[in-house]
């Protein structure tokens, strides 16, 4: 072309946070400035195809001419440099990228939830709200330590609210936070510490049996997953109703308070089919309900 | 220790009683697969092999009757973190040694590693709690074994070790929660000679 | 069997014992073979068809033949040979079973022999632990029962106890080993009351006591196991363990039991069915190292992050 690159713009690629202010600046080569006779006043700055106002300019000097973008949520890739040369020929000197977008977000509402996935093996799975969008390459990574000892960061998985860890320890409270970072800033969650043990959800009882009894009684009889001597102790929570009807009642909280893995319903009617279901969670309350087990109906013995 | 401080050590004993009584039951299914993995005479029941020198060095949990109960709790919880200072070392040699083609067996031993490196840091906490200074850790120079099978002598005496002292810790944490109640002023135990 | 009886003599009460099943001859003190004598078994002349001379025999004995002996001379009647005969066996392999329920204070071996010797036996028993012989302190006869107190805690070696059994017709021994805490068994709890709760009929509430033989539940606590089930129905309901540290004032133990599985028909008067709660030691003791059956661990095959530790030991050597 007839000019050469004749100047450049700094800076170069920059990223900047949308709604900030902006200035950039455009400088010409000192041999175009000689030879071609081009100056800084002579400058014309595009967004895309669209000319930027002349008011937004400066001209520093005969060879730098800037460009101030009070809030960049207008701004779009590329912003161009030209020069209205001889004979009105506009020539581009020189172009940049704009990346626009937004620091991270404090992550909030962190929370976790220990789930177990088989007999003796447990995930503790945290999540958080990741906070608005921000248009860049966000960073989001979960870290965990106990006073005495650090453990290695987890990275999320294809999302950037949640992220899993295999074997959590149990008995030792925890301090677990995320922290996110991209080019604008880093942002950090609220710490949160507990013991894993407090937040499991149990698989739910399983191999559920009904036996019929006596003519208003009906024994139930499960497996649990979690072994009356391993971490936890568990209660149960069962519902019951006539395979005819949708209404579910459910025991008493209390009657089911304890490790067990049977139970002895009673007070039913003679000759009826019911369907009964179970769960369980932590002996004290802490953690979290198990789904429902799958249903499994007996029918009460003729009176 | 004012009342909050002292819910705190209570938790914490609590916790670390918990945390007991979890490695002893996960070292009871550990200490089965890897005595098999071992292999004869080792995972046989009656198989009660001499101590030989390297097992010496395992810190031993036996201690004379009269001086067990005579122990403070600030003794008591310094015992129990030195042990397991020395005993986490040699855990890490025989983690070391255990080949990669028993991934469930290195799964668990790095699990039950952790827990104890975990049980080390409660009985620190439970110590700064009760305003106990930490004891120096034991410099432990593991001795290395001439031969695989005295390696597997000293591993079968570590697991040995580490199950009664888990089971003695037990017993020390539980003496400590009835004396570091709930919710009660608490006053220097030993000071009183309780 | 052997034709002639073996049998032993002890000098100074002139007693002889015979197996069972044996053939047992008696000579009559220093008389000749040919002499006329006559014999009495407690008192009671014996058939002349049991004499051989002036011996007496005595063919296949059994429990019948014991008893005392007398030989006199024919026509003089006087007294040459008088003895108790014992007829029994040699002893069977003792059963023996050692037992702590007061640890950590100490254990005792009680044993027994699986079938009588019908003689008197003479047992000794011997703890080894630590290649050292400790004391065990019998209990007076008949009790075969000694006590053993703990001198170590926490021990990794094992206690041999080796048991003896001699009689004067043989001996037999027999040996078992086992770890400090393989052998505790607590006695069952005690004054185990269940009442009704007041205004709630469909609750009861069960009440007991550590067994007084349990030396210090503050280190060693037990943990309970609760049964129960309403007179009309055979199986019981099982209330697994119960970590209930004792409340304050109330029995060791309490357990406010809801009248279960929402009993409203038994009439539950204090013949409940209730069956002595169990109790066990708290931390269940790490059975034998070899647990017998192989627990594997279901664990899937996922890294695990372990904490990079700080390292106290030594870091060549440990790394080595």
């Amino acid at each position: 072309g007839l000019v050469q690159s004749c100047g450049y713009i700094i800076p170069e690629s920059p990223v900047l946070t949308i709604g900030s202010s902006f200035t950039a600046l455009c400088i010409l080569n000192e041999t175009c400035h000689d030879l071609g006779n081009i100056r800084a006043d002579q400058i014309i700055w595009k967004i895309k195809n669209s000319i930027v106002p002349k008011e937004q300019y400066r001209v520093i000097n005969t060879t730098v001419s800037s460009v101030t973008f009070n809030d960049t949520s207008i701004l779009t890739s590329p912003l161009i440099c030209n020069v209205l040369a001889d004979g009105h020929i506009e020539q581009n000197i020189y172009g940049i990228a704009v990346t626009l977008g937004l620091p991270p977000e404090q992550p909030e509402n962190l929370s976790c939830i220990v789930y177990q996935v088989e007999n003796h093996a447990f995930e503790m799975k945290c999540s958080w709200n990741p906070g608005n969008h921000t248009f860049l390459e966000t960073n989001f990574v979960l870290r965990y330590k106990w006073p005495t000892e650090k453990f290695p960061d987890c990275k999320p998985d294809r999302v950037n609210n949640s992220c899993s860890i295999k074997t959590p320890e149990f008995f030792v409270d925890l301090e677990v936070w995320v922290e996110a970072e991209n080019i604008l800033g880093k942002a950090v969650s609220e710490h949160i510490v507990f013991d894993p043990v407090d937040i499991v959800k149990p698989l739910p009882p399983r191999n559920l049996l009904v036996h019929s009894e006596l003519s208003t009684v009906l024994k139930l009889a499960w497996d649990n997953s979690i072994e009356q001597t391993e971490i936890m102790h568990l209660k149960f929570n069962i519902r019951f109703r006539t395979s005819d009807s949708i209404d579910w009642q459910e025991i008493p909280l209390e009657d089911t308070a304890s490790h067990r893995t049977s139970f002895t319903v009673q007070d039913l009617m003679p000759y009826t089919e019911y369907v009964f279901q179970v769960r369980c969670m932590k002996i004290d309350g802490k953690g979290y309900w198990s789904d429902w087990s799958k249903e499994k109906s007996g029918i009460t013995a003729e009176d | 220790l004012n009342s909050t401080d002292q819910a705190g050590a209570s938790r914490s004993i609590q916790q670390t009683y918990d945390l007991t009584q979890y490695l002893e039951q996960q070292l009871r299914a550990l200490a089965g697969t890897y005595l098999n993995y071992l292999g004869p005479p080792f995972n046989e029941p009656d198989f009660d092999p001499p101590r030989v020198i390297g097992a010496e060095a395992v810190p031993s949990a036996t201690v004379d009757f009269e001086l067990w109960h005579s122990l403070n709790d600030n003794a008591r919880l310094a015992a129990n973190y030195q042990a397991y200072s020395h005993l986490l070392c040699y855990l890490r040699a025989m983690d070391g040694a255990t080949p990669v083609a028993t991934p469930t067996l290195r799964h668990s031993l790095a699990h039950f590693r952790a827990s104890l490196q975990g049980l080390l840091g409660s009985i620190a906490g439970v110590m700064s709690s009760l305003g106990y200074p930490l004891p120096p850790p034991v410099p432990a120079g593991i001795p290395t074994p001439h031969s695989h099978f005295l390696r597997k002598m000293d591993d079968f005496w570590l697991l040995k070790e580490l199950q009664i002292w888990l089971w003695r810790s037990a017993k020390d944490f539980n003496r400590l929660r009835k004396r570091v109640p709930p919710a009660s002023v608490m006053l220097r135990l030993d000071a009183r000679d309780f | 069997r052997s034709p002639l009886s073996l049998f032993f003599a002890s000098s100074d009460t002139h007693i002889q014992y015979a197996r069972m099943g044996t053939d047992v001859t008696m000579q009559c003190g220093a008389m000749d073979w040919d002499a006329s004598v006559t014999w009495t078994a407690n008192g009671t002349d014996i058939d002349e068809s049991h004499l051989n001379g002036s011996q007496l025999v005595l063919r296949n004995v059994d429990l019948t033949h014991s008893g005392q002996y007398f030989c006199y001379e024919g026509s003089s009647w006087h007294l040459k040979y008088q003895t108790t005969l014992k007829v029994g066996t040699p002893p069977k392999e003792p059963m023996l079973m050692c037992r702590s329920n007061n640890y950590p204070r100490g254990f005792y071996c009680s044993w027994h022999l699986p079938s009588p010797t019908y003689i008197p036996n003479a047992f000794n028993i011997t703890v080894m632990h630590d290649s050292k012989e400790m004391v065990c302190e019998k209990d007076t006869p008949p009790k075969n029962r000694c006590h053993i107190r703990y001198l170590q805690l926490f021990s990794t070696k094992r206690y041999k106890v080796t048991l003896t059994v001699t009689n004067a017709l043989g001996r037999s021994s027999y040996t078992i080993t086992f770890d400090e805490f393989a052998i505790v068994k607590p006695d069952p709890p005690e004054n185990v009351v269940a009442k009704p709760v007041p205004n709630n009929p469909r609750r009861l509430e069960v009440t007991w006591q550590n067994p007084s033989s349990w030396p210090d539940p503050d280190s060693f606590p037990l943990k309970f196991f609760l049964r129960y089930r309403p007179l009309i129905i055979d199986q019981w309901q099982h209330v697994s363990e119960l970590r209930l540290p004792p409340p304050s004032g109330g029995g060791d133990g309490e357990r406010s039991l809801c009248c279960t599985d929402r009993i409203r028909w038994a009439a539950l008067d204090h013949r409940t069915g209730m069956d002595v709660v169990q109790s066990e030691l708290w931390t269940s003791e790490p059975r034998s190292h070899i647990p017998t059956h192989q627990c594997t661990t279901t664990t899937s095959t996922s890294s695990f992050a372990a904490p990079p530790t700080t390292k106290i030991c030594d870091q060549n050597v440990a790394d080595g």
